[in-house]
C-alpha cells in the first residue's frame, strides 16, 4: 500500500506520551535495581547512594506515568479521534464531567489508574517508611514493571507474528483498524467518537473505580512489607509498620466494594446490592483474606504467635488481587459474568504476573520458614489469640470456597486444553449456591467476633477471668435471644438456618455494644474492633431483613390471575402494567403513572404513590421518577435507571421494566405507522358523521361493530400541535374534531394538523389511546384551503396612503402602515426592520375585511409574508417600499372566494396504545441496617488505622 | 495433638464434604432433549430462532414473553419467560436459559443473553450518518 500523507492528525501528543511511557518503564527497572542494591547493602556506606538513586528512579517513573495520563487526558479533552482510545471512549456529546469516567472505562485507562495509586502510595512510603523504604519500594517498583508492561504496546520477536507486549492507549486508530476510510487522507474530519456507554454515565462511575483501584493498589503495600520482612529476615520488625497500611487497605478496598454494591442497587436495575457475580466475588476474596491478615498481624504484635500466617495472608491478598485481575480481564469468565472486560490478548502477560509473584512468595517463604519465630507452646484455649486465629482460618476458608466456585470457568478451560471434547460445567443457580455455604461462615464469624472480645491475650488470669467471661457471654446470649425474637416479629426468616444466622448476628451486636460501653467505657477510638464487629453484626441483620424479605410489590395477583396459563410461576411475575392516569392498587399503595418528560436523551416518568387509611383518606403521597436513556440514534433504549423512596426502615425501589415497543424502537414505530389502515371520512363543517368500524373477533365467525361519531367543529390556519415546532414560512392547517365511541363515555376533542413547509407536507396525527385509534387530517383538504401560488395572476400596484383601486367588483384601499406588525407566520428576531400594510377590502355587499401583508428586512435581505382574505379570495404580497415617492409596492391577485365545504379526515382504529409502562417495584425492608453496618465496619477499620498511626513513636535503631 | 491440627482436619473434612455436595449445584449445558428427562432445573444454550414468532404483549400480561430457541442439537422449542422482554433481545447471538421443560414448552426462570458488544465494536462512526429519531 502506498503511503498516504494524512492531514488533520495530531501526532505529537502521542509521541510524547509514548516516550514518557518508555521512560517510566525504564525508570521502574532502574528503581528495582537501585532499591535492590540499597537493600542488599543496607548496612554499608553505599546504602544511601543506592537509596537516593532508587528514589530518583521511582520519582522519574511516577512523573512519566503522570505524563502519560496527562497526554491521554489532553487528547481526550480535545477529541483527537485519530487515537483509538479517544475514539472508543469519547464523543462530541459527552459532558466534560464524564471525562474521568471515559478515561478509566477502558482496560488501559484502568491499568494506568492502578499504577497512579501505586505511585501515590509509593511517594508516601518514600517519606515515611524509613529503613523499610528500600525493600518495600523495590517490590512495589517490580509490580509497576508488570502492570506497565500491560500498556507498553511494543512488539517483540521475529517473523510474521511477533508477540505483542501490552496494549498502548496511545495507538492510532488507523494502525488498529483496517477500514476503507483510511484511504482518505482527511479521514480525521470524517470520524466521530463512540462515547461512553450510557449505563456508565453517572456519578458512581466517577467515584467507584478510583476508590476500588486505590483499594487494589493499597493491598500491594502489606504485600511489599511481607516480602521485605522475608527478604531482610526481620520477621518481627515489619509487622508494626505494615499494620496501619493493612487497616487502610481494608478500609478503602471494603469501601470500594460497597460502592459497587451501592451502585448496583441505586443506579442499575439489578434489584439488589450483591449478586455473587464473579467480578464481585473476586474483589471480596482478597478483602476477606486481608481482614484475616489484619487479625493475625494483631496477634503477632501482641503475642509473637501467628507471624507465619500473617506472612501468608498478606502475600495471598495481593496474589488474589492479581488473580482477580486475570479473571476479569482475560475474557475467561465468558458468559458467566455480566461485567467482564473484553479480551485484549493480555492473558499470557497476566498469567506471568500471577506466576512470578506466586513463585517469589513461595520461594521466600520456603527459604525462611524455619527461621520465622513460631510458637514455642500452643495457644491457650481460653486466649483471645486462639479464637481470633480460628476466625482467620474461617475467613480464609470462605475465600477459598468462593474462589473455587468462581474459578469453574478456569477449571473448564484447563480440562478442555487437555481434553477438547470436555463440555465444561456451570453453576446452575449461583446465588443459592454461594449463600448456602457462606451462611455458615457468617454464623461462625459473628459468634467468634462476639466471644473473643471477652477473652484476653495469652489467656492471662483465666481462673479469675472465667466467671466474668461466663456472665458477660451469658448476658450477650440472652440479649441476642430477646433481640432476635423482636426482629422476627418484624421480618420473616423461615428456615432454621436463617434463624441461627439472625441469632449469631444479634450476638455480635449485643456483645460488641457491651464491649464498647462497659469494657472500653465508650471510648470509641480504643474500641475500634468493637465498632467494626458491631457493624458486622448489624450488617448480618440487614442482609437477612432486606434479602429474605425482599418483596415484589409490583404484583397484583387479582388482576393478573388467570390471564395466562402457567400460574405456578406466579412468583416470578414481578411486573405490573400501568396505563397513564389510571391508578392501580399495588399492596398498600395506589400507584399512578401520571406523566413523562423528555430531556435530550432521557425520558423521565412520574409515578405517583398514595397510601390511604381505611376511610380512604390519603395518609402519604410521593412521586418516584424512574427514567430511561435512549441511545444516540434515538432508536433503542440504552439504560433504565431506577428511582427509590427511602424510609428509615425500608426502601421502595422502582424501575421501568418495559415500555410499549413503539416507544422503545423507532424502526418498529415506523413499521407500525406504515401498517396502519386509515379510512377516509368526509364530514361537512360543523356536522357530525357516523363511522362504523367492524372488528372481527379472532378465531370466531363473529364481528363487533363499533360506532364512531365524528363532529367537525372548525378548521383554522396556523394551528398548533404538541409535536409541531413552527418555522418561518410554514402553512399549517388544523381541524378541531369531537369524537365519541359508542362503548366509551368519554368525548375526545382533538386537533390533527397538516403542515406545508417548502413543498413538503407533514402530518401530525392524534393518538387516542383509550380508543386505540389514530386520526389525521387528509391532505385532500389542501385543495379547499390553499391556492396554488403559480395559478394566481398577480398585478402590481404602487399605493400611496389613502389610495383606492377596484379589482373585479371589490374595492381595495391602502389605509396605512403598521410599524409594530404582527403576522401569523412571523416570529420577531432581533435586528428585524418590519412593517405591514393595512389593506381594506370591501365586497359587493359592503362587508369590509382587513389584510396585513408584511414586509421586513432581516440580515440586509428583504422578505415578505403574504396575506390572504379567504372570504373575498384576495391575495396580497407586499414586495417593496419606495421612500422617495412615499409609495408601497404591492402585488394583488383575485380568485374566487375559498369556502370549506367538507373536511376529510382519516381514522385508523387498530393503532397500538403507547401510554403505558411496565413497572417493577421492590420493597427492601431494613436495607439501611445493611448500609449502616457496612459503614460501622469501615469506620472501625479507619479508627484502627488511626490508633496505630497515632501511637507514640519509638525511635527505631537502624 | 495440637488443637490447631484437629481444627485443620475438621476444616479439610468440611471442605471435602462441601465439594461433594456442591457437585449438585453444577451442571453442564443441556439440550432440550436432555432437559426433558432431567429432574429439576437445567441450563440450555442455544440461539434465537429469528424466523419464528416472538410474543410479548404487555397489555395482556407484562410477565409473559415467548419465543423459539434452537439448541446445540438443532432442535427448536418454544420458550416461555415469565418476565418482561429484555431490550435488544433480537440482537442476541447466544442465549443461556435456566429452567425446565413443561410439556412441549421450556419454562425459563432466568435468561442470559450474549449480545454483540454495542459499545466496544470496531465500527467507526461516520459523521452525519445518524438517523433522525
Amino acid at each position: 500500500m502506498e503511503d498516504i500523507q494524512y492531514i488533520g492528525e495530531h501526532l505529537l501528543p502521542g509521541k510524547i506520551g509514548q516516550l514518557a511511557m518508555f521512560l517510566s518503564f525504564a525508570a521502574s527497572i532502574l528503581a528495582i535495581l537501585s532499591y535492590y542494591f540499597a537493600t542488599q547493602k543496607r548496612d554499608t556506606e553505599e546504602y544511601e547512594s543506592w537509596r537516593n538513586l532508587g528514589r530518583f528512579a521511582f520519582i522519574t517513573h511516577g512523573i512519566g506515568i503522570f505524563a502519560v495520563i496527562g497526554v491521554i487526558f489532553y487528547v481526550m479533552v480535545n477529541q483527537y479521534y485519530e487515537y483509538q482510545y479517544v475514539q472508543a471512549h469519547v464523543s462530541e456529546d459527552l459532558p466534560m464531567k464524564y471525562i474521568f469516567s471515559a478515561f478509566w472505562e477502558g482496560q488501559e485507562g484502568s491499568f494506568l489508574l492502578w499504577m497512579f495509586w501505586h505511585i501515590v502510595l509509593g511517594f508516601i512510603l518514600i517519606g515515611t517508611a524509613k529503613k523499610w523504604e528500600a525493600p518495600v519500594l523495590a517490590t512495589l517498583a517490580s509490580i509497576q514493571l508488570f502492570i506497565g508492561s500491560m500498556i507498553l504496546g511494543v512488539y517483540l520477536g521475529f517473523g510474521d507474528e511477533p508477540a505483542r507486549v501490552g496494549s498502548s492507549p496511545l495507538m492510532l486508530l488507523r494502525d488498529m483498524v483496517d477500514a476503507p476510510i483510511f484511504a482518505n487522507a482527511d479521514y480525521v474530519s470524517l470520524i466521530k467518537g463512540t462515547g461512553l456507554n450510557p449505563l456508565l454515565q453517572n456519578y458512581w462511575m466517577t467515584i467507584h473505580p478510583p476508590t476500588l483501584f486505590l483499594g487494589f493498589a493499597s493491598t500491594a503495600i502489606p504485600f511489599c512489607f511481607a516480602i521485605a520482612g522475608l527478604w531482610t529476615k526481620e520477621h518481627k520488625g515489619w509487622l508494626k509498620p505494615a499494620l496501619p497500611w493493612a487497616l487502610f487497605s481494608g478500609f478503602i478496598l471494603g469501601t470500594g466494594i460497597l460502592m459497587g454494591g451501592a451502585w448496583a442497587y441505586e443506579a442499575l436495575s439489578f434489584g439488589g446490592y450483591w449478586a455473587w457475580d464473579p467480578v464481585e466475588n473476586m474483589s471480596l476474596v482478597p478483602w476477606l483474606i486481608l481482614i484475616a491478615g489484619i487479625h493475625t498481624n494483631l496477634i503477632a504484635k501482641n503475642t509473637n504467635y501467628s507471624i507465619r500466617s500473617t506472612y501468608i495472608y498478606y502475600l495471598l491478598t495481593f496474589l488474589f488481587i492479581v488473580y482477580s485481575t486475570f479473571l476479569t480481564r482475560s475474557g475467561v469468565l465468558g458468559e458467566t459474568s455480566v461485567h467482564a472486560f473484553t479480551e485484549m490478548g493480555l492473558e499470557t502477560q497476566l498469567i506471568l504476573f500471577i506466576a512470578a509473584y506466586s513463585l517469589l512468595s513461595i520461594v521466600l517463604l520456603a527459604v525462611n520458614y524455619q527461621q520465622i519465630p513460631g510458637p514455642k507452646k500452643e495457644e491457650a484455649t481460653p486466649s483471645r489469640e486462639f479464637w481470633m486465629f480460628i476466625g482467620t482460618l474461617v475467613l480464609l476458608f470462605s475465600g477459598l470456597i468462593i474462589t473455587a466456585s468462581t474459578s469453574l470457568p478456569v477449571y473448564n478451560k484447563i480440562v478442555q486444553f487437555f481434553d477438547p471434547v470436555y463440555e465444561g460445567s456451570v453453576i446452575t443457580d449461583p446465588v443459592p449456591h454461594y449463600n448456602k455455604y457462606q451462611i455458615w461462615i457468617a454464623i461462625f464469624i459473628a459468634f467468634l467476633s462476639g466471644v473473643s472480645q471477652y477473652l484476653r491475650y495469652r489467656g492471662v488470669n483465666w481462673a479469675k477471668q472465667m466467671p466474668k467471661f461466663l456472665t458477660r457471654s451469658g448476658i450477650a446470649l440472652v440479649g441476642a435471644a430477646v433481640m432476635s425474637f423482636l426482629t422476627l416479629l418484624w421480618i420473616e426468616a423461615e428456615a432454621w438456618q436463617y434463624k441461627v444466622l439472625l441469632f449469631a448476628g444479634m450476638f455480635a451486636v449485643v456483645s460488641n455494644l457491651d464491649y464498647i460501653i462497659f469494657f472500653m467505657k465508650g471510648n470509641m477510638k480504643a474500641g475500634a474492633s468493637g465498632v467494626a464487629h458491631l457493624g458486622f453484626g448489624i450488617m448480618i441483620v440487614g442482609i437477612l431483613a432486606s434479602g429474605l424479605n425482599k418483596n415484589f410489590i409490583s404484583s397484583n395477583p387479582f388482576i393478573m390471575d388467570g390471564l395466562i396459563e402457567g400460574a405456578s410461576e406466579e412468583s416470578l411475575r414481578n411486573n405490573i402494567l400501568l396505563f397513564k392516569n389510571s391508578p392501580m392498587i399495588m399492596k398498600e399503595y395506589e400507584v399512578t403513572y401520571t406523566e413523562d418528560t423528555l430531556n435530550t436523551f432521557t425520558r423521565t416518568y412520574t409515578v405517583n404513590y398514595k397510601r390511604k387509611d381505611e376511610s380512604g383518606k390519603v395518609i402519604e403521597a410521593f412521586n418516584l421518577y424512574p427514567n430511561i436513556l435512549y441511545d444516540k440514534s434515538f432508536t433503542k433504549i440504552a439504560a433504565s435507571n431506577p428511582s427509590t423512596k427511602r424510609y428509615w426502615n425500608r426502601d421502595i425501589f422502582t424501575h421501568i421494566a418495559s415500555l410499549p415497543q413503539v416507544e422503545m424502537d423507532a424502526e418498529y414505530r415506523q413499521e407500525r405507522e406504515d401498517s396502519l389502515k386509515y379510512k377516509l371520512i368526509t364530514t361537512e363543517l360543523q356536522q357530525t358523521n357516523v363511522f362504523l368500524d367492524t372488528v372481527p373477533i379472532k378465531d370466531q365467525d363473529t364481528f363487533v361493530v363499533k360506532r364512531y361519531d365524528i363532529e367537525v367543529l372548525s378548521v383554522s390556519e396556523n394551528a398548533r400541535h404538541p409535536d409541531y415546532k413552527p418555522e418561518l414560512g410554514d402553512v399549517s392547517i388544523g381541524a378541531k374534531l369531537r369524537i365519541r365511541r359508542d362503548d366509551i363515555d368519554e368525548v375526545f376533542e382533538v386537533e390533527p394538523i397538516l403542515v406545508l413547509r417548502e413543498q413538503l407536507l407533514y402530518s401530525y396525527p392524534v393518538q387516542m389511546n383509550e380508543l386505540s385509534a389514530k386520526i389525521r387530517l387528509s391532505q385532500d383538504i389542501l385543495d379547499q384551503v390553499l391556492t396554488i401560488e403559480q395559478d394566481l395572476n398577480y398585478q402590481e400596484f404602487n399605493f400611496k396612503q389613502g389610495a383606492e383601486i377596484q379589482i373585479g367588483n371589490q374595492k381595495i384601499r391602502f389605509v396605512g402602515v403598521d410599524k409594530t406588525p404582527e403576522h401569523p407566520s412571523y416570529e420577531e428576531k432581533e435586528g428585524d426592520i418590519a412593517i405591514s400594510a393595512i389593506m381594506e377590502v370591501e365586497n359587493v355587499n359592503g362587508d369590509t375585511f382587513v389584510a396585513k401583508p408584511m414586509y421586513f428586512i432581516r440580515d440586509n435581505k428583504p422578505y415578505q409574508l403574504k396575506y390572504e382574505i379567504k372570504e373575498t379570495g384576495t391575495h396580497f404580497r407586499f414586495v417593496g417600499v419606495n421612500p422617495t415617492e412615499g409609495t408601497m409596492q404591492m402585488l394583488v391577485a383575485q380568485t374566487a372566494p375559498k369556502v370549506i365545504n367538507s373536511v376529510p379526515v382519516e381514522l385508523a382504529t387498530n393503532s397500538l396504545r403507547s401510554d403505558y409502562i411496565v413497572l417493577e417495584a421492590i420493597e427492601f425492608p431494613g436495607i439501611n441496617l445493611f448500609w449502616a453496618g457496612s459503614v460501622f465496619m469501615m469506620i472501625g477499620l479507619l479508627l484502627g488505622m488511626w490508633n496505630r498511626m497515632s501511637q507514640p513513636k519509638i525511635v527505631e535503631s537502624v | 495433638m495440637k488443637k490447631i491440627y484437629i481444627i485443620a482436619i475438621i476444616m479439610v473434612a468440611v471442605a471435602i464434604g462441601l465439594f461433594i455436595n456442591a457437585g449438585k449445584d453444577m451442571s453442564t449445558y443441556s439440550t432440550f432433549s436432555q432437559a426433558l428427562v432431567a429432574n429439576g432445573k437445567v441450563k440450555v444454550v442455544g440461539q434465537l430462532a429469528k424466523d419464528k414468532e416472538m410474543y410479548y404483549n404487555p397489555e395482556k400480561d407484562p410477565n409473559y414473553f415467548s419465543f423459539y430457541v434452537r439448541d446445540t442439537d438443532g432442535q427448536e422449542k418454544k420458550v416461555v419467560l415469565f418476565q418482561e422482554k429484555p431490550q435488544d433481545f433480537e440482537l442476541s447471538e447466544q442465549i443461556v436459559l435456566t429452567g425446565k421443560m413443561k410439556g412441549d414448552e421450556f419454562h425459563a426462570s432466568d435468561m442470559l443473553m450474549k449480545c454483540p458488544s454495542k459499545y466496544k465494536d470496531e465500527e467507526i462512526y461516520i459523521k452525519g450518518e445518524e438517523r433522525q429519531g
